[in-house]
């Protein structure tokens, strides 16, 4: 479109507008670091340092690959193409805090580089990012792990966690919930207050879901995601506690309240860039999340959102082709095409 | 009171600190400047051509420049002098050069006005005539010619009033509504003359009681005044009539085809001192706004040049690094201060130095959607900017682009401070040339 631009450097005015609200990407993103604060503090306080360590692994190692990244930038392109180090910063906190605290800090520090590595790559070989990079990040790098060491050590899927949970009947379901009882709390409760065996996000399924929402709307997160994803999730977990036969709240409580759905909800999943921009292309995306991620729990699968919103990442091109509503003025009858 | 901030859609608001106070400050009547700078295209449409020569005497009101087109417009000159030439200036509404008559001004007398006519007594095609022969003009911004609006209008339901003003740097329309309400009245209806005595609207955004005396005489003439929310984006016309009315405008017609006629309130002023006095549009009010002087209320010969009221105001021209015409944030801006004035200048923002435009710096876009969220008009500016960039004609019609009113919204919005308009303009052009290519 050279012949476009062209066009604006014919006349000596400046277009408009010439005033502008204020509200910049690096403020978004330190609002977004503000809101996971919170979060990071209950992981601290329900599992101790070594979330302190997992934060400050991910933070550090971002920060440090991104100017690394950025100077390469400079010295190769002779410009930096992305000089917002606050969104490589996020990257980092949501690449901790989408960890266990029980995994390897290497781990930690290998997500948080390949996210900000997958965002650089992202962004200079399709000018913008497809993958979401910590969901993409993890995959690579759990699947990785799984290929070379196995199931039971690739920290994504959890074979031992079949030895006293089967998701698919009542029984085996609500009596394999214990590992996830806090103290004397049941595990419902225990899902929706406090529990240590989870995402580091998502200590607090409570906290995570009331920090989340006002995020959303003070930083006006792509929400139609989220409300999706969460409604599919519950309605499926309703379905299937309907057909077992079983306690709708504590099947509730698990769909809706472990850390990788209830983080990865307000945190990951409206990830600006490798999500849809139109409204009917957002809740598509999110009943997909949802009954990807459903299948994927059920499956045992159990920090499996990711992989289902790396998988819907790429119908984000498609998604942005529907539900783009009706412009001011377009008569209802006439064909949108 | 004036709102300090306008609710657009999406929960997003526009500053309207700049306006705080402007509306009680009373116009200015500005000198003539040494010599004028008269663009002979006013308005959209095709520019006149130019009924003098270098060297020619004109005096004040004087027709400089007319056209035979559907949408000429001829131009007057303000004041008394000579011409000393012709010259390629940029143009305050298309940004680009146009050819513009300078006048050396040697009598700042105006045009003088003619018996007063009964409006009442005229039938609408002399008004119409009249309205022509004035070079009355869409005076709200964009400069469409009154007289072929109103000739596309005859038979319509509803005449609607444009005061709101609602660009966040403007405060001359409330200001005609104080200090002229009754010419603003009674321009109001000659234009309901012209077009058959539809019902009339007056769509403001002040309280009830802030415009007494107007309200009086609307009362009186049986105009309905709306108060409307404070809302930038309601200003366009596409979107008041949904606002006043209730229902929309169709994609690629205008308010006529639906019997609805929006004039804005300058509009209807200088129409009627066209019908009522014979007196041509070569003057009329707008504001001056600047970072560290505040605002004024200005009357202005057009063709007065910004550096000519910057002396007049007493303020150095050195301070400013560019001008913005109109709307702050939909108007052309200039690095220098010989722009002058045109007949839908609503306002003139003098930019210093230390305040280097937001959008210099832009980043990739990150796919947000606050811009979608903003968009009064529903279409979504970074699908559509995408599209632009890869030259997607297909994308561009079924986004729906022809629906975009080009109000700023999204670029002010934009964490990541892209300026979309001018892109989204060029995507406009694409659409036009693929169209006629396709024939």
């Amino acid at each position: 479109m050279a012949h476009m631009a062209r066009t604006l450097a014919e006349g000596p005015g400046i277009p408009g507008p010439h005033l502008h609200a204020g509200f910049t990407k690096d403020r978004w993103m330190v609002g977004t670091l503000g809101a996971m604060a919170p979060l990071a503090l209950l992981a601290g306080l329900a599992l101790g340092p070594r979330a302190a360590v997992h934060l400050a692994l991910g933070l550090g190692t971002a920060l440090l690959l991104h100017l690394g990244l950025a100077l390469g930038e400079r010295i190769v392109r002779g410009r930096v193409l992305h000089p917002s180090w606050t969104s490589s910063l996020v990257a980092g906190a949501i690449a901790a805090l989408s960890s266990l605290a029980v995994a390897p800090y290497a781990v930690t520090a290998g997500i948080a580089a390949l996210a900000v590595a997958l965002k650089f790559a992202q962004g200079w070989v399709f000018g913008r990012k497809y993958l979401n990079p910590v969901a993409a990040a993890k995959v690579l790098l759990l699947g990785l792990m799984t290929a070379t060491l196995g199931l039971e050590r690739g920290l994504m899927y959890h074979p031992h966690h079949l030895d006293w949970i089967d998701m698919w009947t009542r029984e085996g379901f609500e009596g394999g919930l214990w590992f996830l009882a806090w103290g004397d709390w049941g595990p419902g409760l225990s899902l929706l207050l406090w529990k240590t065996h989870t995402w580091m996000g998502g200590v607090s399924g409570l906290a995570t879901l009331l920090i989340g929402s006002l995020a959303t709307w003070l930083l006006r997160y792509k929400w139609r995601i989220s409300v999706s994803f969460l409604g599919t999730m519950g309605l499926l977990a309703l379905l299937l506690a309907g057909l077992t036969r079983g306690d709708p709240l504590l099947r509730l409580a698990f769909h809706l309240f472990t850390g990788s759905v209830i983080f990865l909800a307000f945190f990951m999943a409206t990830e600006p860039q490798s999500t849809p921009m139109s409204a009917g292309g957002q809740y598509l995306f999110g009943v997909g999340l949802g009954i990807l991620t459903f299948l994927l729990q059920q499956l045992n699968v159990l920090g499996g959102s990711v992989l289902a919103l790396v998988a819907m990442n790429l119908f984000t091109p498609l998604l942005d082709r529907v539900g783009l509503g009706r412009p001011v003025g377009l008569e209802r009858r006439k064909d949108a095409r | 009171m004036p709102a300090e901030r306008y609710r657009e859609r999406g929960g997003f608001f526009v500053d309207a600190r700049m306006k705080h106070g402007l509306e009680e400050l009373p116009f200015q009547e500005v000198s003539a400047p040494p010599e004028v700078v008269l663009f002979l295209r006013q308005h959209i449409g095709p520019a006149g051509k130019p009924l003098v020569r270098e060297g020619h005497r004109v005096r004040a009101g004087q027709k400089v420049a007319d056209s035979d087109d559907p949408l000429g417009v001829p131009v007057h000159s303000p004041v008394s002098g000579t011409v000393v030439g012709l010259r390629e200036l940029p143009h305050p509404m298309s940004g680009r050069p146009e050819p513009a008559l300078l006048i050396r001004t040697e009598d700042e007398g105006m045009p003088t006005p003619a018996d007063e006519q009964d409006p009442d007594k005229l039938p609408p095609e002399e008004i119409l005539a009249r309205v022509r022969e004035a070079g009355v003009v869409g005076m709200g911004g964009a400069g469409y010619p009154t007289h072929a609006k109103l000739r596309s209008g005859r038979g319509a339901r509803f005449l609607l009033i444009n005061t709101k003003e609602s660009d966040p740097n403007v405060a001359c329309d409330v200001r005609l509504l104080r200090e002229r309400a009754e010419e603003v009245a009674a321009g109001i209806g000659v234009l309901a003359r012209a077009l058959g005595e539809p019902q009339v609207l007056v769509a403001t955004r002040t309280a009830p009681g802030e415009l007494p005396e107007f309200e009086r005489l609307a009362q009186e003439r049986g105009f309905r005044v709306v108060h409307i929310r404070p809302c930038y984006s309601v200003g366009s016309e596409r979107l008041l009539v949904p606002e006043v009315l209730g229902f929309e405008v169709p994609l690629g017609r205008y308010p006529p085809d639906v019997g609805v006629v929006v004039h804005n309130v300058a509009t209807a002023y200088a129409a009627g001192q066209a019908v009522r006095y014979g007196l041509p549009l070569v003057s009329r009010g707008l504001t001056f706004w600047a970072q560290d002087a505040g605002g004024r209320n200005l009357w202005v010969r057009v063709g007065t040049p910004v550096r000519h009221l910057l002396a007049f105001m007493g303020l150095a021209e050195e301070r400013f690094s560019r001008f913005v015409f109109g709307s702050a944030l939909m108007g052309w801006a200039f690095p220098e201060a010989g722009i002058p004035v045109v007949k839908t200048t609503t306002g003139v923002v003098g930019l210093g130095r230390e305040e280097p435009s937001p959008y210099a710096r832009p980043l990739p876009c990150m796919r947000c959607g606050y811009c979608d969220r903003v968009c009064p008009v529903r279409i979504y500016p970074s699908l559509i900017l995408a599209a632009v960039k890869k030259g997607d004609g297909r994308a561009l019609r079924r986004l729906h682009l022809e629906a975009c009113i080009e109000c700023g919204l999204c670029s002010y919005v934009c964490p990541a401070r892209i300026l979309f308009t001018p892109l989204l303009r060029d995507g406009k052009a694409f659409l036009r040339v693929q169209a006629l290519t396709k024939g």
